[in-house]
């Protein structure tokens, strides 16, 4: 097995201006993630709204630099990489998007949106590339006659199997699909998933599957990495983190999905609060202030991630959940 | 006597011959009785509920051979007696808590304007009342609440302002609208959970729309499936969930990544929801449906009691079970 991607410590921190008199802040949305993804495998990261997911999706991209950290895709550090060497890397990673109705050019042909990137970054001439669309059309399930039609002519779940085949069009090594299913209802959700399994077989493609679903990620993922306030909280193989969470956050992330049986005998863990606010975090462990289990040493220190079990964890007490 | 007593509602935009959006909907709540209604978008579960708050304008039109609320005759009611109803004894939270408010007030100002409308509560009355209802809906630091503009306030406190404002008149029936789709799941947990609480806690009947079954499964006990503007089951939780009747209940559950854990793929309905002008002849799931038959195809099956539910299928599944 071959590791396509490989992230050390990475981090992405914003600056933000708080108005004439203050002085500007500064937002760690992402802190110390670190990861080795092998080809045909599947990350899943999930987390709410606000905790790194999508900073994480655009520095695995090269949409932006990170702030420190590296990042190796295929083997090649980004960090000092040139120019005709980013442009290479890029087409090793593509993406997919959460909404099929703002990634798509309203004014494009979806043949010409799919040929695209092969203009872009390939030599093929007009007849080839119309070949390999067309070839790409029929594995993601839409009729050679779509090739002339515009985006407004197609359903939600249609519009998505049109945005991963242009992500597949150039074979990447890396997919990173941020929230690929949450617009879409869930019998079509069900259809795209399976579309995202068959193409991972086919081409042996890495994933990066960014979700707040966990019934989604359950199925998909091979790793899941949860993330709060920008910082990993557990990372590990999917069976033994669903089967026992040792972060509270991911205990409280699983208690909290509804499920289709549920067992009224189980009490559900209740966490309060909401989010804290990322341009002031509270001291020490960012979840101590809704964390059940919360200690004195939870309010000073920050846990470092560290290995229990099988998995990494971000909690002082992960023993005890073992 | 039911709360709520909905026969054969239709709903058409355009004229007569127009596919009618909601088809010959039965419905009827008792009070304090959870009902959930289910569906894909397009299935006709908003409009429902729009038609009964008289929320459908020109050129959409309403008919139906009886919509009684407590009593009343929705039908024939003038817009002046309606408005004494709507908001007070019927009230309704939508999907997205961003928009329900008014961004140009204060949270205190929208709620006293419900008092002062339906209760006639003015100045320092109303002011009391108000923060009497935040602290109801367990909003932390209510007090300074007041005077917050909806910009301040998370998706979560704005949900929790709508539902204030909504359980300012002591509603009989609230209906909520698909009220936790656009919030986390931690915060999912939370107002589901308040908006059991308060349903028990006032003997409300609560209608509950979504398209997430697993939330059906934890709070509603009586759930209707629809498609495509028709009712196509009607049964009992969790009943439905073990034995469901109808082909398109049992696909939908399917389509759930929890009910095929551990397996490959997910088991999916084929294409997509039929349209308003490409409407089969016969049976409205009979282009997807796994177990058609011919029959299916050239007539439409009737909503009718079978062993556990009402189905409308001429080949109701599950049934042998005890």
């Amino acid at each position: 097995m071959s590791v396509v991607l490989t992230a050390n410590n990475l981090t992405r921190h914003y600056t933000v201006s708080r108005g004439l008199f203050k002085g500007s802040a500064v937002v760690q949305a992402l802190n110390g993630v670190s990861f080795e993804l092998q080809a045909g495998k599947t990350l899943a990261v999930v987390g709410e709204s606000g905790c790194g997911k999508s900073t994480l999706a655009r520095a695995l991209t090269l949409i932006e630099q990170p702030s420190a950290g590296s990042l190796q895709i295929d083997g090649v550090e980004v960090a000092g990489a040139s120019k005709a060497e980013r442009k290479q890397l890029r087409r090793d990673v593509q993406m997919v998007f959460q909404s099929p109705y703002a990634s798509l050019n309203p004014r494009q042909k979806i043949g010409d949106q799919l040929a695209e990137p092969l203009l872009i970054n390939t030599s093929l001439n007009k007849t080839e590339r119309r070949e390999r669309v067309q070839k790409m059309m029929e594995q993601v399930g839409l009729r050679p006659e779509h090739y002339q039609r515009y985006p407004h002519m197609f359903s939600g779940g249609q519009r998505q199997r049109i945005a991963l085949a242009r992500a597949m069009m150039l074979q990447p090594k890396v997919l990173v699909a941020d929230e690929p299913t949450s617009a879409l209802d869930v019998s079509i959700q069900a259809q795209v998933l399976n579309l995202f399994m068959d193409l991972q077989q086919q081409f042996n493609t890495a994933y990066v599957f960014i979700s707040h679903n966990l019934a989604v990620v359950r199925h998909v993922a091979d790793d899941v990495l949860v993330m709060y306030l920008g910082r990993p909280a557990e990372i590990g193989p999917k069976n033994d983190l669903y089967a026992k969470p040792l972060h509270p956050y991911t205990q409280a992330l699983l208690s909290a999905t509804p499920t289709l049986r549920p067992d009224p005998e189980k009490p559900k863990l209740r966490i309060v609060g909401e989010l804290p606010n990322p341009l002031n975090p509270p001291s020490g462990c960012a979840f101590h202030k809704r964390c059940p289990y919360a200690t004195e040493r939870c309010a000073s220190e920050v846990p470092p991630l560290r290995a229990v079990d099988t998995r990494q964890v971000a909690c002082h007490y992960a023993e005890q959940f073992l | 006597m039911p709360l709520l007593q909905i026969n054969n509602l239709n709903v058409r935009f355009g004229d007569a011959s127009a596919v009618p959006v909601v088809d010959g909907l039965d419905l009827s709540v008792d009070a304090g009785e959870i009902l959930a209604i289910v569906g894909e978008s397009g299935s006709g579960k908003s409009v429902t509920m729009m038609a009964l708050m008289g929320l459908i304008d020109a050129p959409g039109r309403i008919s139906a051979d009886a919509m009684t609320f407590n009593g009343l005759d929705m039908l024939s009611l003038s817009r002046r007696q309606r408005r004494k109803v709507v908001g007070k004894d019927i009230a309704m939270i939508f999907q997205d808590p961003m928009t329900a408010l008014n961004p140009s007030y204060t949270v205190g100002y929208q709620i006293e304007e419900v008092l002062h409308q339906h209760l006639g509560l003015k100045g320092r009355a109303a002011r009391q009342r108000a923060l009497e209802l935040l602290q109801k809906v367990e909003i932390p630091a209510a007090e300074s609440r007041l005077d917050a503009y909806p910009h301040q306030l998370s998706g979560g406190m704005s949900q929790r302002v709508a539902i204030a404002m909504a359980i300012a008149g002591e509603p009989r029936l609230l209906i909520a609208d698909e009220p936790t789709t656009a919030l986390d799941v931690t915060i999912q947990a939370q107002i589901m959970e308040l908006l059991v609480n308060l349903q028990q806690a006032h003997d409300m009947a609560l209608i509950l729309i979504t398209h997430d079954l697993a939330v059906v499964a934890e709070t509603a006990r009586k759930v209707c499936v629809m498609y495509a503007g028709q009712a196509v089951e009607l049964g009992q939780v969790p009943t439905l969930f073990e034995h469901p009747a109808h082909p398109y209940s049992e696909a939908l559950l399917a389509a759930i990544p929890e009910h095929s854990l551990g397996a490959e793929r997910l088991a999916t309905l084929p294409g997509i929801v039929p349209g308003r002008y490409d409407r089969p002849q016969g049976c409205l799931l009979s282009p997807r449906c796994p177990y058609v038959q011919d029959h299916c195809r050239a007539q439409r099956p009737a909503l009718e009691a079978q062993a556990h539910s009402l189905v409308r299928c001429f080949y109701p599944l599950n049934q042998e079970v005890a």
